[in-house]
């Protein structure tokens, strides 16, 4: 049994500050449950990684967002009201998936399809072309373009109408090198004329492109922040003789958070700034420094400690 | 109007569109006109059966095709208006471009109107110019109907295939593709009813049963505007010999069977999940 997501009004606090908000949404088919009582919260503005492995629930949370799908239970609101109303899907565009066009239309007249469909202005369409790099192949069927190309389509039917929300759902599928780097140069200026939400499940594409990330898992959203907050504060590690001896002096250091000490390595925590002054101090101390190293955990190791999948890239 | 626009744009810039309409036309003029003028002409017919294919006769000759053949091509036009969006993915795209569900079908169901206008006309026209073309050969007399006469023929012929095509839109909805509607709306138009035709009068209950058919109804709507029962009964497989029942009746099932079919397609496209 499914339900309608509720409608919230358009004047509470949220939707000035977030394009995005759920509440315990949850999604079920049959005896699965693909989004676990979710609560996600995107500020308006902001490129937002939703970040998760296949299958944790990405696609059917965005589908649920588009009104495309209908929760089980829990609210969405969507700039302000429900998914799918008329109100919230008149400011919103969308790639999910693979991009679905007519094959025998060439990518202009697709376009012009969904322009009409969407009430936005064919006179806008060229533009678009242009700013996705399909102006000299616009005139040629869709089912002749690459996948690159279709997915650049996808992108351009998606800002029709200058919507203040654009949601992409794995928007670099099937790219090569060059043409992931491109679609993230473009989604990374996408970010100067509206909210983004980017799902996706690798790494650099959401490190590279995202001011704030949610990490999914069997449905659940396990963590979210900026990437700086889910990585977490660097370290440094040292190794250095005599260990005592390293481990009293530098705890004692004001630049020093906190010492820990593991299999005969000493693991600080500290500004990355202050590494060279701590070097100094120790090699002025007498102490005998072979290795220091800056490190902080990367954010697929987060995303792997927290998902517990192996299959993030 | 805009969307009706679109969708229109969509049909027109289809092939397998003008192919259905290619085959429909030639279809028409090979079994209303051309197979019936060559079998006067090599005299296995009496010579005055010429009369049946002049322009005098151009509404009776071309009604008959209607109720079978051109049901069937419009069942596939309506299974194609809808049912390749779901195997391309262009509903989820046209669902995201600010184009509510019902909307979106009310633009599909314009167009496709508009797109059996065409192929009613297209009908006319073809079985027109070869009437004419037989009678210049024959020296004949070309006598043509009135307006009014081809008029009401042409909405009829159009309403039946309207019909057609919704049950091909709720076919294409229900099962979300093409193959599976086209498969099962063929199997019903072309086997099941004519099944049901030929053992409604020995058993009683099929008897009452035929007469809601699609077939019934639509062959004696036609009936009702002056097709012979005998040109009826010689159209081939999809021919039929009865029962026939009364015009209001078949006007009112048939617009049931559309009511039915495009309310159907509204709340299962409205209720379900797009995946």
């Amino acid at each position: 049994m499914t339900a309608r997501a509720t409608t919230a009004a358009p004047t509470r606090p949220d939707s000035d500050e977030f394009a995005v908000v759920t509440k315990e949404l949850t999604k079920h088919y049959g005896q699965i449950t693909a989004v676990d009582g979710l609560n996600l919260r995107v500020r308006r503005g902001e490129v937002y990684g939703f970040l998760g492995p296949n299958g944790a629930g990405k696609t059917t949370t965005l589908r649920m967002l588009l009104g495309l799908a209908r929760p089980s239970s829990g609210t969405a609101t969507v700039l302000g009201v429900s998914p799918g109303s008329p109100e919230g899907v008149s400011r919103l565009g969308a790639l999910v998936e693979s991009p679905g066009f007519y094959p025998f239309l060439s990518g202009r007249d697709n376009l012009v399809v969904m322009a009409r469909h969407s009430g936005s202005p064919i006179t806008e369409i060229d533009g678009l072309l242009e700013e996705v790099g399909l102006s000299t192949r616009a005139d040629d069927q869709f089912a002749a373009y690459s996948q690159g190309m279709k997915q650049r389509l996808g992108i351009a039917a998606a800002l029709l109408g200058d919507p203040d929300l654009v949601i992409l759902d794995e928007p670099t599928n099937g790219l090569d090198p060059a043409g992931m780097a491109e679609m993230r140069n473009f989604i990374r200026r996408l970010r100067h004329r509206c909210t983004v939400v980017l799902s996706s499940h690798l790494m650099h594409e959401v490190e590279q492109t995202c001011d704030r990330v949610g990490i999914i898992s069997e449905g659940r959203l396990v963590q979210e922040g900026t990437i700086d907050e889910l990585r977490g504060s660097f370290m440094l590690r040292v190794v250095v003789h005599p260990l005592t001896g390293a481990e009293a002096m530098l705890s004692a250091m004001d630049t020093v958070e906190s010492v820990g000490r593991t299999d005969g390595v000493l693991w600080l925590k500290t500004h990355p700034d202050q590494v060279a002054a701590i070097n100094r101090a120790m090699v002025e101390g007498g102490l005998e420094v072979s290795e220091l190293v800056v490190e902080r955990p990367s954010l697929e190791k987060v995303f792997l400690e927290l998902t517990g999948k192996g299959d993030a890239r | 109007m805009r969307r009706i626009r679109a969708e229109l744009l969509v049909l027109r810039k289809r092939r397998s569109a003008w192919i259905l309409l290619a085959v429909w036309v030639a279809l028409g003029v090979m079994f209303g006109y051309l197979l019936p003028y060559l079998t006067i002409r090599g005299g296995n017919t009496p010579a005055q059966a010429l009369v049946g294919v002049l322009p005098e006769n151009l509404t009776d000759n071309v009604l008959g095709g209607f109720p079978v053949f051109g049901g069937v091509i419009a069942l596939i036009m309506g299974v194609l208006a809808i049912g390749s969006d779901y195997g391309w993915d262009t509903l989820k795209t046209i669902l995201t471009q600010r184009s509510g569900r019902v909307r979106m079908l009310g633009a599909k169901l314009a167009a496709l109107a508009i797109t059996l206008s065409v192929f009613a006309g297209a009908m006319f026209a073809a079985g027109a110019a070869a009437s004419f073309l037989i009678a210049t050969m024959e020296s004949a007399p070309v006598s043509w109907q009135s307006p009014v006469q081809v008029g009401v023929a042409l909405a009829a012929g159009w309403f039946v295939m309207a019909i057609w095509a919704g049950l091909g839109v709720m076919l294409a909805v229900l099962s979300r593709g093409t193959a599976l509607a086209i498969g099962l709306g063929v199997l019903y138009g072309l086997a099941v009813e004519t099944l049901l035709m030929a053992i409604a009068g020995q058993v009683s209950f099929l008897q009452a049963a035929a007469e809601y058919s699609l077939r019934a109804n639509a062959y004696s709507l036609v009936a009702a505007l002056g097709v012979p029962a005998q040109a009826l009964a010689d159209n081939g497989p999809g021919g039929f010999s009865g029962p026939f029942v009364g015009t209001g009746h078949a006007l009112t099932v048939l617009t049931s069977y559309l009511v039915v079919g495009v309310a159907l397609a509204t709340a299962t496209l409205s209720r379900r999940d797009v995946t």
